[in-house]
């Protein structure tokens, strides 16, 4: 029987786990840290449970046996701890994307994973994930590829019962990494990084989404793209609302997200450890009717052609569009439709067709200039 | 601890914080030797410089320890700068030991507390000054000369504005105590009777002098217990205590409280119990003043009542700007130096009132503001210099 494991069951491990739930019949095993947290979930998708802890990569191989993937969806800092266990294991591995920094290490472990047999996937959510998949299929149609831009803008049109001071869409960690850490942007055949929260102008979305203003943010895609599509140049922008980047702003100002160590007491703290904490006590957002819509865009031109491929996703959680592909794409692997043995960025092994069929089954819908294509 | 054969004119209780090294500094400016207290005793490096200071560790939370080190001192008086939550402990430390106090305010609940010790200091022939910084401090002192001319008094206004050249956030005071004003539901006197009203309400824009207007907010403040307390007699009914954020002062204090950095609830990181608002501390610490940074604040008083049967309306103005020599510290100088001021008046028999008191019944206005002069500080009256 074959096996896929979802290591960390936070908020995108969840939503990986309804979707293997829903479309999965063979055996699933939670791997957690705390066990009992995941009990009720596992008892309700009939799921097999196994404690793992990423902080102590000895005991990962252990709880990695015999289950044939493993979708990482703890934080990307564990990266290559994770893979390496997977290595010992001889487990196929899957993640949602190392802010490229940890991209780029772990895509130096390619020839220990093609000596294993093994495949690794790296950056399968929506984005990383979607966007390279889309960025490959728009290459077919150009010679020469003069630049990639990726833009994604959000809009909730949500009621809820309670709204958290700082309400975000996914991991609030990743957040002040994304809002601290310098942006790579490929510019002219050469990598360069520019100011945290720069590049942040308007852009106008299809609608309903409509007038939004992304910035530059560290991204996995730019540690492949540039190389896998030969591409001259590659970006990446988010868009964050004005109320939002003016409270990440303002604690980075003030030095609530800088890497330094602080001491307090008798005791050494990291400022930006501390502060994510911080922020994770503060009271959750409770729903009452969930109702988001995200496009995540790729532009992808050559001298005299552009195609503008767009991901949608509208009347249901925007978190959806990155737990779903992960859930695919281990299937897909299971299934005998991933073959190749080695580390690899989605551009370089997922057949886009395949891949956007599956999301369309999720209502998660693919355009070609302004042309649904799944 | 270096302190067997020497003896001390003052103790500074946490000369470590901002506050206290600077009423420290003054205390050894004016020529007086100080034992300097806290717990990091490289706060104090610049201190220690001068040849009559010395540094004891001392812990507020141990109240017998710090009245051995209070008693060994041989200083008659001991100052508090501390953060507010040891008042209690450092009057306990001051009865054992027999030293007079200082402090630099309790907010409401706290110096509600702090006045049940008034038989205790009267007994032992000590004084207890309560809130002697700008404000409450030097905001009471004006109130009291203003009280003064008058023959009947209704209503008071009281409260701070201040603002910087550069607007870059500088943490303007103790953020333990910014966090405690802006977050609990003051008490206004309001017709003779103590009121309860919404944390940081919005109490209109106001102008002030030296700084551009600016919104108010009403605070929890110790003024308007003592105001009542002392002001009652001539008819006293309404006490509002207004504070002055600069827009971009009070955006980022705002945020961080709402964004939970102001919360006293430890949390665990990798297995130990920290306080976010201690970490806060820290973090903002770190914020140097830019080059050429200044700041002005204003402590304002408005006092309505009547004399000789006709209204009367008595406008004053404490007004701070940063000075030369002393910019590390901006506009705050105008609390440490007014708590230094005061314990001077006490050490010369200038406050002479025993037990548990504050500004506007025990220290003399004329002196004081004199003091103020000196040390560049304005007081106005109705727009016109007094000091």
């Amino acid at each position: 029987m074959k096996t896929i494991g979802i290591l960390g069951l936070g908020s995108m491990g969840k939503i990986i786990a309804k979707d293997l739930a829903e479309t999965y019949n063979r055996k699933v095993i939670y791997l957690a840290r705390d066990v009992n947290s995941v009990k009720n979930l596992a008892k309700k998708n009939n799921a097999e449970i196994r404690y793992a802890d990423v902080s102590k990569p000895k005991t990962l191989a252990k709880a990695f046996k015999n289950i044939d993937v493993v979708i990482h969806a703890v934080h990307h800092e564990f990266n290559l701890n994770v893979m390496k266990a997977c290595l010992k294991s001889k487990t196929n591995y899957i993640d949602l994307g190392g802010l490229y920094h940890y991209t780029k290490k772990q895509l130096k472990l390619n020839k220990q994973f093609k000596k294993n047999n093994l495949t690794a996937i790296l950056g399968i959510g929506a984005s990383p994930g979607i966007t390279n998949v889309m960025a490959k299929y728009a290459s077919r149609f150009l010679n020469k590829i003069e630049s990639i831009e990726i833009k994604i803008g959000f809009k909730d049109f949500s009621t809820y019962k309670q709204i958290s001071p700082l309400s975000a869409s996914y991991s609030i960690q990743t957040i002040l990494e994304e809002f601290s850490w310098k942006p790579a942007i490929f510019v002219n055949g050469k990598i360069k990084f520019v100011e945290p929260i720069s590049g942040r102008e308007e852009y106008n979305f299809p609608e309903p989404i409509g007038m939004q203003k992304p910035q530059y943010t560290i991204h996995s895609e730019i540690a492949t793209l540039p190389y896998t599509l030969k591409a001259k140049n590659v970006s990446f922008k988010i868009a964050f609302d004005d109320e939002f980047v003016d409270k990440i702003k303002m604690l980075k100002e003030n030095g609530f997200i800088s890497d330094e160590k602080i001491k307090i007491g008798e005791d050494e703290f990291n400022i930006k450890e501390v502060s994510a904490e911080i922020l994770k006590k503060l009271p959750k957002t409770i729903p009452e009717k969930i109702n988001q819509c995200e496009i995540i865009r790729v532009i992808v031109s050559s001298e005299n052609k552009k195609i503008i491929m767009d991901a949608k996703i509208s009347g249901e959680t925007i978190d959806k569009d990155t737990g779903v592909p992960p859930s695919i794409i281990a299937q897909m692997i299971v299934d005998g439709k991933i073959t190749n043995k080695g580390v690899f960025p989605p551009e370089s092994i997922i057949l886009e067709e395949d891949f956007f069929k599956e999301l369309a089954k999720r209502r998660i819908y693919i355009y070609q200039n302004n042309k649904k294509i799944n | 601890m270096e302190t067997k054969n020497k003896k001390f004119d003052f103790v500074v209780l946490g000369a470590t914080g901002e506050e206290g090294n600077i009423s420290s500094k003054d205390l050894l400016e004016s020529g007086y030797s100080v034992l300097l207290c806290g717990r990091n005793k490289s706060r104090v490096k610049n201190l220690l410089e001068y040849k009559k200071a010395k540094f004891a560790y001392v812990d507020l939370n141990n109240v017998k320890k710090t009245a051995s080190i209070l008693k060994s001192s041989g200083a008659k008086i001991a100052v508090n700068c501390a953060e507010l939550r040891m008042n209690i402990n450092a009057m306990k430390a001051c009865l054992i030991s027999g030293l007079h106090y200082l402090d630099l305010g309790g907010l409401q609940k706290m110096t509600i507390q702090q006045y049940k010790f008034d038989k205790n200091f009267k007994k032992r022939k000590l004084t207890a000054l309560l809130g002697c910084g700008s404000t409450p401090g030097i905001s009471n002192i004006m109130v009291a000369y203003a009280v003064d001319k008058m023959d009947f008094v209704e209503h008071i206004e009281v409260g701070f504005a201040w603002d910087s050249n550069i607007k870059k956030f500088i943490l303007p005071y103790s953020i333990e105590s910014i966090v405690h004003e802006l977050t609990t539901d003051p008490i206004v006197l309001d017709n003779g009777k103590f009121k309860k009203t919404k944390a940081c309400s919005f109490e209109g824009a106001l102008k002030f002098k030296g700084v551009e207007k600016q919104n108010t907010y009403c605070i929890v403040h110790s003024e308007v217990f003592t105001f009542k307390k002392y002001f009652e007699k001539k008819g006293l009914k309404f006490v509002h205590y207004k504070a002055g954020f600069p827009e971009h002062s009070f955006r980022v204090l705002d945020m961080l409280i709402k964004l939970g950095f102001g919360s006293k609830e430890p949390i665990k990181i990798n297995g130990i119990n920290l306080r976010p608002i201690d970490f806060t501390r820290e973090v903002l610490k770190k914020i140097a003043r830019p080059k050429n940074y200044k700041e002005t604040e204003d402590i304002w008083i408005k006092v309505y009542g009547k004399s000789d049967g006709k209204p009367k309306k008595i406008e004053m103005d404490c007004v701070v700007k940063t000075l030369k020599g002393w910019e590390n510290y901006g506009s705050n100088i105008n609390t440490g130096m007014s708590i230094s001021i005061m314990a001077q008046m006490l050490n010369k028999n200038l406050i002479k009132k025993e037990g548990i008191t504050a500004p506007e019944e025990a220290v003399p206005s004329a002196p004081f503001f004199r003091e103020l002069n000196k040390r560049k500080i304005f007081v106005y009256e109705n727009d016109k210099k007094i000091n």
